[in-house]
């Protein structure tokens, strides 16, 4: 592999950046997917009704998550074809587990007697719901949108394979065209996409977590 | 006044049921204690009152109102609910805390915040300084302390209170405990109290119902129950100190002679009360190293107690 210090500066600052967006997207998108997908099987899944069947879908979520995310798209490719749609549609399933788990729990952390007591005073079942069990186990659930952020932001980079765009055409094309300039530009794009996203879902997390659990 | 019929709950995936057949009456401004070892059902009777778990058959009528007519939410906003592990809501003030079942019952702002204030003084709590702290920042006794001020909150004429005084060191508990008796007096509330201490239920009740297994072994005040146990499960249950205890319970007035045939009662070297409890009569005769004190009635000195009369009633009451 060829390494130029000159090539590298114009990768980091003027061949990758364009990408930043593109790449932000990819994460963003399946990772609001997934929230709204895993975060209410979450909570039905503790709720009296539908607590037998939490071991069922979570086998079938961990399931989901063995399976590599190039797998994924090869399973979609015949349906799907080529493109944006598929490449979010993996990451989105790559996406679930961490945040169905941690809100498994979260809301499985909420101390009984708590919800004992709430329901005991006399708050009906939506505002135990509401007032009690979202504030108190909000914070777990974010940090498992922050774990999933940072999954995401590293397995977008597969998205370029199947046309899907994103950071990860930075580096294919450095591994195309035998030029480590590319590659390790892409590389240390994700790796601050990823930080960000971090930072600022810890941020949000630490926002939400009532003084009591610091 | 609390009222149940027949009441029998089997849980599920159960075939022994955890409350079977029981019946009794709980009068108005009494308070009521379900004693009895771990897993005896007393627990589920209180849960069954405010119908955080219904019964199997059986009815629970409140002032003659059938509760399982009732809607359950609205019906647990008019009982008081105290629990041992107190389970106050960790995000939220004591303020907010207290204010719980007000706000539930949209009371105006101004009038939640006055309420809160004049219960956390009830209850012992400085107001200003313990109302914006978050519960985590409180002892165990104030928590508790919050715990009944939460229940009390909206005045409800009846509170189910389970093991209240449970989970602190016995120093606090007697202080809560004859606190909470002196409050009693005032707010003179219907309550069902649980515990699985006997001395607690002699301390606290009006009125003891003993439980075994799911069966009512035994109902009674606690004279009842201390003169008269209905088996030995009952006689355990007191301990072997049943005379002591008694003791206790018997005001001295009702053993002492009355002053014909004890003419030397004005003689006596010490006094006592006449509401006071035989115990003391023991402990001031033990300080004075006197066989006899005498009884007062305010100023007047009515009779004599003498130590021969409490062996003879002690050996009358426990019989063997």
């Amino acid at each position: 592999m060829n390494f130029e210090f000159e090539r590298f500066v114009i990768a980091m600052f003027d061949r990758a950046p364009p990408y930043i967006l593109e790449h932000m997207q990819l994460v963003l998108i399946p990772l609001a997917i997934a929230t709204a997908i895993a975060f209410p099987v979450g909570v039905l899944l503790t709720r009296a009704r539908y607590r037998r069947y939490s071991g069922r879908v979570m086998g079938i979520f961990n399931t989901g998550q063995t399976i590599p995310p190039l797998a994924v798209i090869a399973v979609f490719f015949p349906f799907l074809g080529l493109g944006y749609r598929p490449a979010v549609i993996a990451l989105t399933l790559y996406a679930l587990l961490p945040i169905a788990r941690n809100t498994l729990a979260g809301l499985a952390g909420v101390p009984l007697e708590v919800k004992d007591a709430a329901r005991g005073m006399g708050m009906t079942e939506w505002q135990t719901f509401r007032q009690i069990e979202i504030p108190l186990s909000l914070p777990v659930v974010m940090s498992g949108i922050k774990t999933s952020a940072v999954l995401t932001a590293g397995t977008a980079a597969l998205a370029a394979l199947v046309g899907g765009k994103g950071m990860g055409a930075v580096i294919f094309a450095g591994i195309n065209f035998f030029r480590m300039e590319l590659i390790l530009a892409g590389t240390i794009y994700i790796g601050l996409i990823a930080l960000f996203l971090d930072r600022v879902l810890s941020f949000i997390e630490a926002r939400m977590t009532p003084s009591y659990m610091k | 006044m609390i009222q149940l019929e027949q009441v029998k709950k089997i849980f599920p995936q159960t075939t022994v049921p955890a409350v079977d057949e029981i019946t009794f009456s709980i009068n108005k401004g009494n308070i009521c204690v379900f004693v009895g070892p771990s897993g005896c059902g007393k627990t589920t009777i209180l849960r069954m009152i405010n119908r955080l778990v219904e019964p199997t058959s059986g009815n629970i009528y409140i002032d003659g109102e059938n509760i399982l007519h009732v809607n359950s939410d609205e019906l647990r906003r008019r009982i008081g609910y105290v629990i041992q592990q107190v389970g106050l809501l960790p995000h939220r003030t004591i303020e907010q805390n207290v204010g719980l079942v007000p706000r539930l019952l949209k009371w105006p702002e101004a009038r939640i915040k006055a309420r809160v204030m004049e219960l956390l003084e009830v209850v012992g709590l400085d107001p200003s300084e313990t109302a914006w702290k978050y519960p985590y920042q409180l002892s165990g006794g104030q928590m508790q302390r919050v715990g009944v001020a939460r229940a009390l909150a909206a005045d409800p004429p009846i509170m189910l209170m389970d093991e209240p005084f449970g989970a602190v060191d016995p120093i606090v508990r007697g202080r809560l405990q004859d606190e909470f008796l002196r409050l009693q007096q005032e707010v003179k509330k219907t309550i069902c109290f649980v515990t699985h201490d006997i001395n607690e239920a002699l301390k606290m009740g009006d009125y003891i119902v003993v439980m075994n297994k799911g069966k009512l072994v035994q109902k009674g005040t606690p004279m009842e129950l201390l003169s008269e146990p209905a088996n030995d499960f009952v006689k355990d249950l007191i301990g072997d100190d049943r005379g002591v205890k008694l003791l206790d319970l018997t005001r001295a007035e009702s053993l002492m002679m009355v002053p014909e045939s004890y003419p030397v009662a004005r003689d006596c070297p010490c006094f006592i009360d006449a509401i006071q409890p035989v115990k003391m009569a023991l402990e001031v005769m033990m300080k004075n190293d006197s066989d006899v004190v005498g009884v007062r009635r305010g100023d007047k000195v009515i009779g004599t107690l003498s130590w021969t009369e409490i062996k003879k009633h002690i050996h009358r009451i426990s019989g063997d």
